[in-house]
């Protein structure tokens, strides 16, 4: 009875142990393409949608075809296609659309709107709009670009077909997944398995030492894998999620030379630096209505916004556990800390990505080293002992930790 | 000599030993339900090593899962024209005013990102100064609650305003043309604006009769008034200026009339700070143990059908000592000529007051307050207190038209009298004579459940009001959120029934600065509207000047006919508690979870019963019994008047939410309507036992602080021998304190609490605003059982003497935070240690849950979440939420700046560690060193009492450290060396014998 039991465990922490390795796995490949999860995630749902059968909204277009309608609706539709990726001849030197408006989501940053984009925003919008935009372009990126159109009626009628089509197919872009790092992980494993097997079981190979070397590589491998997965685990370091207008610092930064406090206006008195409220883009984009690089399409969507009266959702890229208490006023009002500090040379980044890992002993490490504002402020006036230690040269600043910022509670409450 | 102490009866009668085994322990069912997340219901298993493996195997798989679902993506949502006022990640505060038809209070909404998270006391009123108790702390929860009407309806559909008003104001007009009768019901209005709004729906529809309904009323006071002074009117009373203070079942610091603005009053009596040598004296005549009779220096019993001899006697003895004829009062067997004489003694420096609603009490104790000079000295008749103005003669009448059929319509506003009216459905059913039936109710109620129409209020942090609790002393009160659900005011709907247009945030305004401006001396009318409404008050010297003088000609008439009338019955008296109250916010987790502060028993009501009663009728606490059939729990009460049983009213609501209904029995129905007055009390035909047990959830016997001098007290005369009186003990353990180790040192701040247990009266406030500010779980009846409540405040109650009168003892114990922490030292992961600023920290996602610090703390203050109550866990089957708290609706309310704690960890208080960052952190902004008294602990803001004092050990000036350099000053149980960093000032009672 009482070894039975033992096997049981024996099973259980087996089971256990794959169990908890699987989900690295399965991190790794997500971890991969952060870029675009939520894209991975809504193309899943439609996977598993399409295989359970179900009848949502989603999946109306891919049954909702007959056959009869479906064969001269798919050549037009080819037409249409062959002339969004360039495949159909134009007069004159003129650029393909895919080759601004990308179809797939991409690693590099593009300026211009999305095939997605494009399609979702014409939608509700007739082909004459099309037309306006394509052949006489308003703004001056899109009229340099679309300088040499000439598209007939047919081929607009075809393309907004086309863009139809595609803003129902997609919710949003595809992507190419990146899997290398899963494919080493379970090719190591495998290689692991087939040593383990060859070992005890096949004989294959004579020489003994090569199994137990393999062994050993795969085993330190793909437990320093595990071990960093596991520690990263969310951890977002170099997160840079697509935000949902272009917004780019580096023009607004350094380009123009506006101040960070300009839009983040409370990070010296609260908690929060704020995402800017729509209006405060509109201080300048009221006069301002077109970008260097994205047209007009970029900042009409904050006018969109505001005219429709739904706020932008941005993506938030710098996320603590909810356990943890951060406030900036202290760090930027009172402890005089440059926003680069932390999130890094921001004013170079087009897209904002995390820079610091955002750990605890990052956190730490600063609370160890730094010099706070001892002297200067008043408030340090109740540590009389440390400003006499100052004075007497004992020591030579005084750290956040001397003031106890490494306690527990100073971040956790 | 030490005093005994105990906690239970169970205590006294059983030996020691076995009462070390008594006590629930926290853990002892925990083998039973390990398992019970897999076996639901099912707490008869025992669980063996494999049941472990499968759980163990399970988490390991869930975890798994879990760590494989990828990290969510978070939105940054901006305003798109972000206000003005509003930063996010900081509070802004708005002054308005609570006031629910019963109690009153001038509060400061905290409102983070749109949403009000905290209710504190208005320090600018001169009526509540800042105090506020349980129910106010706890309305701010009421606002998020999902049973709540959420859209107008006509017989139980959804409409819209716009059919709603046709439909009312067709029938209305239908009334009125056939000059049918239109009854208003409301509470008592203090609102001036509202009145008016009323008035105009008068002048439109003029056959209405606006009748204000308090179910607990103060009728008996307003009768007395108007035969004795010429108008029906409750004056102002001043517990701070009397020397001698004598009620006659008047609950005054806990539900009698505006009990925040009386304990602020009272205990200013009551302390002896500063060396202080003198305190009030306060004497208490009652049947029941109630929370102010608790706090008493004497306290006599006496049941209710003989206090109104008890007060003819005294009236007779003052009589005959100011040489005015006497009169034949009854016989009485309590010593009325001491209580006479100390009165006498103390003329226009003592208080009489009676909680009864009897008019010929109320008259003599008017005629005795007039023979003691107290009018105009302790009694303020020319500033008048608004509030309980119904009058129960009005209700009765309407309650016989309608049964009469002479009533056409009724709209009922915020009351409830399907509940609260006495009898089983003797309302309801007089109800259905009427042909329109409106009812304006904020959240499900029996009332509303039988009207036609229902047309949802707004919460009051949804609305615009205005309040005139005393003469001169306004109010404003504003909305902090916009309406979350399609309600409106109530008085915006009586405005649009008379078809205005007009918004009532407009009528208001035009009411204040038309009626109320011209006086205030202000230059301009917006300046003095923006000015009240930031400040939430507006008070002027105003006074009523109609008010005759005293005629002693009423009383004369009515002690001629002072009957006897004394019963062998068993009567019962009904009371109103602090937590629920008159039963308006039953459907509030939070009221509902907080422990009764006499007998520690919540998420119930019962039947208190006398002690040598339990003994004749072989009753056990516990025991179901029957009170005239109707089946209700009893407990063993000491202090209980022999034949008196005291029951809780606001229990047994029918219909009113998940939390609320079929909590307790409704006791109403035992209220009568007597001479001319509805009375809380009447005499018991049967009582008997039913032989059943019932379970009452009570978390007071298994805080256990086994024999030791945990409350220190001294009488007033050995206090003003030696200041140190009661607390030898003290100065004795201080000199064992030595230690091999290192003292913790402490850079900068030292933070320490005081309590003064002379202030504290028990009220609670401070538990409910501590669960408010730290997002405190509430855990239900069933966890409770198990002593498995979650506060991090609590407030022990400790009976010494006899038990058939015994003192009653109170002490607030939250974390101690002691310098020497005996929690600290036995954690195996550091999850708790002790910050540089004497804190003693809790990091929750370190802790693992091994309650090693549980097991080792000696106040028993540290909690453990043994599931998930808030939504913390990302697993749902941790969930347990018996009061709907982890509804999205509700999670409303929770502090962001709190963590919410996941199932299977520690937390306890942690001194508002968060207040006390943010108020470091504005120092520093601002750059200067941080003022003393600058942080409050939510426990502290709540207190009316002001009983606890929070500041720097460090500073030798603050507050906090010349209280503990007070003789009075101790630590509770010092002698283990745990260095708390909360002190108590010794209890000091104003009596004779020790």
């Amino acid at each position: 009875m009482c070894k039975a039991n033992c096997f049981r465990g024996l099973y259980l922490t087996v089971l256990n142990i794959i169990l908890f390795i699987s989900p690295s796995i399965f991190s790794y490949a997500a971890e991969a393409d952060t870029v675009t999860t939520t894209d991975n995630q809504d193309s899943l749902t439609h996977i598993i949608n399409n295989q359970a059968g179900t009848h949502d909204d989603h999946n109306d277009y891919y049954q909702g075809n007959t056959h009869d309608e479906h064969h001269g609706f798919d050549l037009n539709m080819k037409k249409a296609e062959r002339i969004f990726y360039g495949l159909y001849q134009q007069e004159g030197n003129t650029q393909s659309c895919a080759s601004c408006h990308n179809t797939f989501a991409i690693d590099t940053f593009n300026w211009n709107p999305s095939a997605l984009d494009i399609a979702k925003l014409y939608v509700n919008k007739t082909e004459d709009d099309l037309a306006g935009t394509l052949l006489n372009p308003t703004g001056k990126v899109t009229s340099k670009a679309h300088a040499n159109y000439n598209f007939s009626e047919e081929q607009i009628q075809l393309l907004k077909g086309f863009l139809d089509k595609y803003s129902a197919e997609h919710e949003s872009l595809p992507s190419k997944p990146n899997i290398t790092q899963t494919l080493i992980f379970i090719g190591i494993t495998l290689l692991f398995l087939l040593a383990l097997v060859d070992l005890l079981f096949t004989k294959k190979v004579r020489l003994r030492a090569l199994h137990l070397i393999i062994i050993l590589f795969c085993l330190v491998y793909n437990t320093r894998v595990v071990v960093e997965e596991a520690i990263a685990l969310g951890r977002q370091e170099n997160y840079q999620p697509e935000q949902p207008i272009k917004f780019s610092h580096e023009i607004h930064v350094q380009q123009n030379n506006i101040d960070c406090r300009y839009c983040h206006s409370t990070v010296d008195f609260s908690k929060s630096a704020s995402i800017p409220p729509a209006n405060t883009c509109l201080n300048c984009h009221t006069l301002i209505r077109e970008g260097s690089h994205s047209g007009a399409f970029e900042i009409n969507k904050i006018h969109e916004a505001v005219e429709s009266g739904q706020p932008i959702e941005w993506v938030k890229v710098h996320n603590l556990p909810d356990h943890v208490y951060f406030n900036h006023a202290q760090h930027v009002g009172a402890g005089n800390l440059d926003c680069a500090d932390c999130h890094g040379v921001v004013e170079e980044m087009h897209e904002v990505r995390q820079v610091s890992d955002l750990s605890m002993g990052w956190c730490l490490d600063c609370h160890r080293t730094n010099e706070i504002q001892f002297t200067s402020n008043k408030y340090y006036a109740e540590f009389e002992k440390l400003h006499e230690d100052l004075k007497a040269g004992k020591i030579d600043k005084v750290t956040p930790e001397m003031v106890g910022a490494t306690d527990c509670m100073k971040c956790h409450y | 000599m030490e005093k005994q102490y105990y906690r239970s009866l169970d205590e006294l009668k059983v030996d020691r030993e076995k009462v070390n085994e008594k006590p629930v322990k926290e853990f002892e069912a925990e083998k039973d339900v390990l398992l019970d997340l897999m076996e639901e219901n099912n707490f008869n298993t025992s669980s063996s090593r494999r049941d472990f493996l499968k759980v163990f195997g399970f988490s390991i798989a869930s975890a798994a899962v879990l760590a494989s679902c990828e990290q969510p993506v978070r939105k940054a949502i901006p305003y798109l024209n972000r206000p003005e006022e509003i930063t996010p990640g900081k509070a802004n505060y708005y002054a308005s005013t609570y006031f629910d038809g019963n109690d009153y209070c001038s509060v400061l909404v905290k409102v983070r990102d749109g949403r009000p998270i905290k209710i504190e006391g208005n320090t600018l009123s001169s009526v509540t100064k800042g105090g506020t108790n349980a129910r106010t702390q706890a309305s701010v929860l009421s606002l998020y609650d999902n049973a709540r009407y959420k859209a107008p309806a006509i017989k139980g559909e959804e409409t819209t305003w716009k059919n709603i008003d046709q439909d009312i104001q067709n029938q209305l007009n239908q009334l009125t043309q056939n000059k049918e009768k239109i009854v208003l019901l409301t509470p008592t209005i203090i609102s001036p604006s509202t009145k008016a709004v009323i008035e105009q729906f008068q002048q439109k529809y003029p056959t209405t009769q606006h009748i204000q309904y308090d179910a607990v009323s103060a009728s008996g006071i307003l009768d007395a008034n108007k035969k004795t002074f010429g108008q029906a009117f409750i004056p102002s009373y001043h517990f701070e200026k009397a020397a001698t203070i004598v009620s006659f079942g008047a609950d005054f610091l806990g539900s009698w009339l505006s009990p925040v603005e009386y304990t602020k009053q009272y205990v200013q009596m009551r302390k002896l700070d500063e060396g202080e040598q003198k305190m009030s004296h306060h004497i208490h005549v009652e049947a029941g143990m109630s929370l102010t009779g608790s706090n008493a220096d004497k306290r006599i019993i006496v049941k209710n059908s003989r206090q109104k001899a008890v007060i003819a006697n005294v009236y007779n003895h003052l009589l005959a000592l100011s040489g005015q004829s006497t009169f034949n009062a009854p016989e009485t067997s309590v010593d009325t000529k001491a209580i006479a004489e100390e009165l006498y003694k103390n003329r226009g420096k003592s208080l009489v007051v009676s909680g009864s609603n009897d008019t010929d009490a109320q008259m003599m104790v008017n005629g005795i307050n007039q023979l003691l000079g107290n009018f105009g000295k302790t009694i303020d008749t020319s500033v008048h207190l608004k509030i309980k103005q119904g009058i129960d003669q009005e209700m009765e009448s309407l309650v016989q038209e309608m049964n009469e059929g002479t009533v056409g319509g009724v709209i009922m506003w915020n009351v409830n009298p399907v509940y609260d009216y006495p009898g089983t459905d003797a309302f309801s059913s007089a109800l259905k004579n009427t042909k329109l039936r409106v009812s304006l109710a904020e959240s499900k109620n029996e009332t509303a459940e039988e009207t036609e129409y229902i047309c949802p209020v707004n919460h009051y942090l949804e609305s615009w009001n205005d309040a005139e609790i005393k003469t001169g002393h306004y109010s404003l009160g504003q909305p902090a959120i916009r309406p979350i659900f399609s309600t409106r005011q109530g008085q915006e709907s009586l405005l649009r029934w008379t078809g205005s247009n007009t918004e009532y945030h407009e009528y208001l305004k035009n009411y204040w600065t038309g009626n109320l401006f011209p006086a205030s001396g202000y230059l301009s009318a917006d300046k003095f509207w923006t000015d009240k409404l930031h400040d939430g008050i507006y008070e002027t010297d105003q006074s009523e000047t109609n008010i005759n003088g005293f005629s002693s000609n009423a009383i004369v008439n009515a002690v001629s006919q002072l009957k006897n009338e004394s019963t062998k019955n068993i009567e019962l008296e009904l009371y109103q508690n602090v937590s629920v109250g008159n039963g308006t916010h039953a459907n509030n987790p939070w009221l509902q979870e907080l422990p009764d502060p006499v007998t520690k028993i919540c998420w119930d009501n019962y039947a208190a019963i006398s002690p040598k009663l339990a003994e004749e009728m072989g009753i056990e606490d516990n025991d179901l019994i029957r009170i005239d059939q109707k089946p209700i729990p009893a407990v063993i009460q000491p202090g209980q008047e022999y034949k008196t049983i005291s029951v809780a009213l606001g229990y047994g609501r029918q219909k009113a939410g998940t939390v609320g209904e079929k909590v307790g029995v409704n006791a109403y129905i035992f209220s009568r309507f007597a001479d001319g007055q509805r009375l809380t009390w009447s005499t018991v035909k049967e009582v008997n036992k039913a032989g059943e047990k019932y379970p009452l959830a009570r978390t007071q016997t298994h805080h256990s602080m086994e024999g030791r001098a945990i409350v220190r007290e001294a009488t007033l005369k050995e206090y003003q021998k030696n200041p140190a009186a009661g607390n030898e003990l003290h100065e004795k353990i201080e000199s064992h304190h030595k230690t091999l180790y290192d003292k913790h040192e402490f850079p900068g701040h030292h933070w320490g609490m005081a309590i003064d247990l002379n202030s504290c009266t028990g009220c609670n406030a401070c538990v409910v605003g501590c669960s408010s500010e730290n997002n405190v779980p509430v855990v239900g009846k069933k966890q409770v059982l198990m002593a498995r409540e979650m506060h991090w405040i609590r407030i022990d109650r400790y009976y010494q003497g006899d038990q058939e009168n015994p003192s009653v003892v109170r002490q607030p114990v939250m974390c101690q935070h002691c310098d020497n922490a005996p929690c600290e030292n036995v954690c195996p992961v550091a999850a708790t240690t002790h910050s540089n600023e004497g804190i003693n920290q809790m990091a929750y996602n370190r802790c693992i849950g091994t309650r090693y610090c549980n097991n080792n703390c000696p106040y028993k203050v540290r909690r453990f979440n043994f599931y998930d109550y808030t939504g913390a866990d990302a697993l749902p089957g941790n969930i347990v939420d018996p009061a709907e708290m982890t509804l999205d609706l509700k999670r409303m309310v929770l502090n962001p700046d709190v963590t919410i704690r996941a199932k299977g960890v520690i937390e306890k208080c942690s001194f508002c560690v968060q207040r006390i960052q943010e108020k470091k952190l504005d120092a520093k902004l601002e750059n200067r060193q941080l003022g003393d008294g600058e942080i409050k602990p939510a426990c502290a803001q709540a207190c009316p009492a002001d009983a606890i004092v929070f500041g720097d050990l460090n500073d030798e000036n603050s507050k906090v450290s010349k209280i503990f350099k007070d003789q009075r000053s101790y630590h509770l149980l010092e002698e283990l060396h745990t260095l708390p960093s909360v002190g108590y000032l010794t209890k000091i009672r104003n009596k004779e014998e020790a």
